[in-house]
């Protein structure tokens, strides 16, 4: 009998997991991050890093704002491959990239409109934004921040919610 | 008993839901329509929305990534 | 394939199924590199070592699953689903429920409050809207859009390069929402306000309450 024919490697590796199997697992390991390295999961800080090391090589000079003179001026001694939070930001991209494949269900999939490069490009650069001002994303200052007791967390999740609202109507009526 | 095929390959999330969603409204009792997508939010969201309607629907995985889902409004 | 609802016209319904490659080799080959990696980080330093396993365990855990913190958001309002709100609801609860309990501890052991706790004010409401506009709009969040880039979704690889672009601009205009609105906005651990019980009863009440008011939405059918 082939491997891919086990029952349990039809349940753990080929079938979908449901929602709430992928909800208890991804609290247990953020407890589990967070009871070892003192900080809890969080997305977006490295990608602020990863553009200031990108942007000092075309002569912007990072150091001169607050940001990197005061809060994250660490960041700017620091290179992608020994910063912690870089190094979980492609164990992301690679463990995705892992399911899919032990499932055989990787496929490249190509842009298909224009809209869809706008979407992309405006969609990013807001959540880029929006993350730093609001010091974290949908995983550290929601999921992370929230869980942490933090009243920044709670307005989160309610102007998230309301972000997505306006979304949806502008997915519907521009980028469909 | 007509049957469509609703081509949403390479579309972003939502998108294969709503399509399939605005589909259906305009299909007869017994038709069947065939959506074709590669994204792995669309093969539980498509099925689970139509399931909650009452629809019958099958899943099938046509190639690495691609799947097809069949559903027969039943109502 | 669904066992009770079957399409009742399959022999008239055209199948094509397409020859499928086993892509599993290439995942055992991955899965090699990926503890090789994870053995040489572990040189460098254990928290590195920790940060790699970690990441490719939450990459597996939202691939699997097909979690989606944006749909949990987008799809009450837009197709009437709520099973990922609610399942983003329980995961709250949970690591709501862990992370008290490590924040207790250490209080207890006379240090300050662990975790995440950040500045509350005006500048957390307009960068969480901007950051929910932008999530539905580009088809994913930040923990979606690092799947979708290992799921070869060309669309997040863009996503994601304005992304660095978009965190970058807001490092440089960071100095001066500081002076407008953080620098005066007082950080609020909930616990240490009003008590941990009253903390702990309030939030997960609020949690259970949006939890059946998700449940009760989703239930009506819509169209």
């Amino acid at each position: 009998m082939r491997v891919q024919d086990h029952k349990i490697f039809k349940i753990v590796v080929k079938d979908a997991w449901s929602y709430t199997t992928g909800a208890i697992l991804l609290a247990v390991l953020n407890i589990a991050l967070f009871a070892l390295s003192k900080i809890p999961w969080g997305v977006t800080t490295p990608f602020s890093y990863w553009g200031a090391w990108i942007g000092k090589t075309f002569g912007i000079h990072v150091e001169k704002w607050y940001y990197f003179a005061g809060p994250h001026k660490s960041a700017l001694n620091m290179s992608f491959f020994t910063h912690q939070g870089s190094i979980m930001n492609l164990g992301i991209i690679v463990g995705a990239l892992l399911a899919a494949l032990a499932a055989s269900q990787f496929k490249i999939k190509k842009i298909k409109s224009v809209s869809q490069v706008i979407a992309a490009i405006s969609g990013g650069l807001l959540m880029g934004y929006g993350a730093r001002i609001a010091f974290g994303c949908n995983i550290g200052a929601l999921f992370s921040g929230l869980a942490s007791s933090s009243l920044h967390g709670w307005i989160y999740m309610v102007f998230m919610f309301v972000g997505a609202w306006i979304g949806s109507k502008l997915l519907v009526k521009y980028f469909m | 008993m007509a049957e469509y095929r609703l081509d949403c390959m390479g579309e972003a999330c939502p998108v294969p839901l709503i399509k399939t969603q605005k589909k259906m409204a305009d299909m007869k009792v017994g038709d069947v329509v065939v959506v074709e997508i590669d994204h792995s939010c669309a093969m539980k969201n498509v099925p689970e929305w139509a399931r909650k309607e009452g629809h019958n629907v099958d899943i099938e995985e046509t190639s690495e990534g691609e799947w097809e889902i069949y559903i027969e409004k039943t109502k | 394939m669904s066992v009770q609802a079957s399409v009742s016209s399959e022999t008239a319904v055209k199948r094509s199924p397409k020859k499928k490659k086993n892509q599993l080799p290439i995942a055992i080959g991955l899965l090699i590199v990926v503890i090789v990696l994870a053995v040489i980080f572990s040189q460098i330093s254990k928290g590195l070592a920790i940060a790699w396993i970690f990441g490719i365990g939450f990459g597996v855990v939202l691939q699997k699953s097909r979690f989606c913190f944006t749909a949990a958001f987008r799809d009450p309002v837009l197709t009437g689903g709520t099973s990922l709100s609610k399942a983003v609801l329980l995961t709250l609860a949970i690591a709501l429920v862990g992370f008290g309990v490590i924040q207790y501890i250490a209080v207890q052991a006379g240090k300050g409050v662990p975790g995440g706790v950040n500045p509350a004010g005006w500048h957390v409401a307009i960068g969480a809207l901007m950051f929910g506009i932008g999530a539905v709009i580009s088809g994913g969040c930040a923990s979606g859009t690092l799947m979708r880039v290992g799921e070869g979704f060309m669309m997040q690889w863009l996503s994601l390069f304005f992304f660095v672009i978009g965190s970058l601009w807001g490092a440089r205009d960071f100095g001066w929402w500081n002076k407008l609105l953080i620098s005066s906005s007082p950080k609020a651990h909930l616990p240490s306000v009003m008590g941990w019980s009253l903390a702990f009863a309030l939030q997960l009440a609020v949690l259970g309450g949006l939890y059946l008011l998700a449940d009760w939405w989703g239930k009506r059918k819509t169209r």
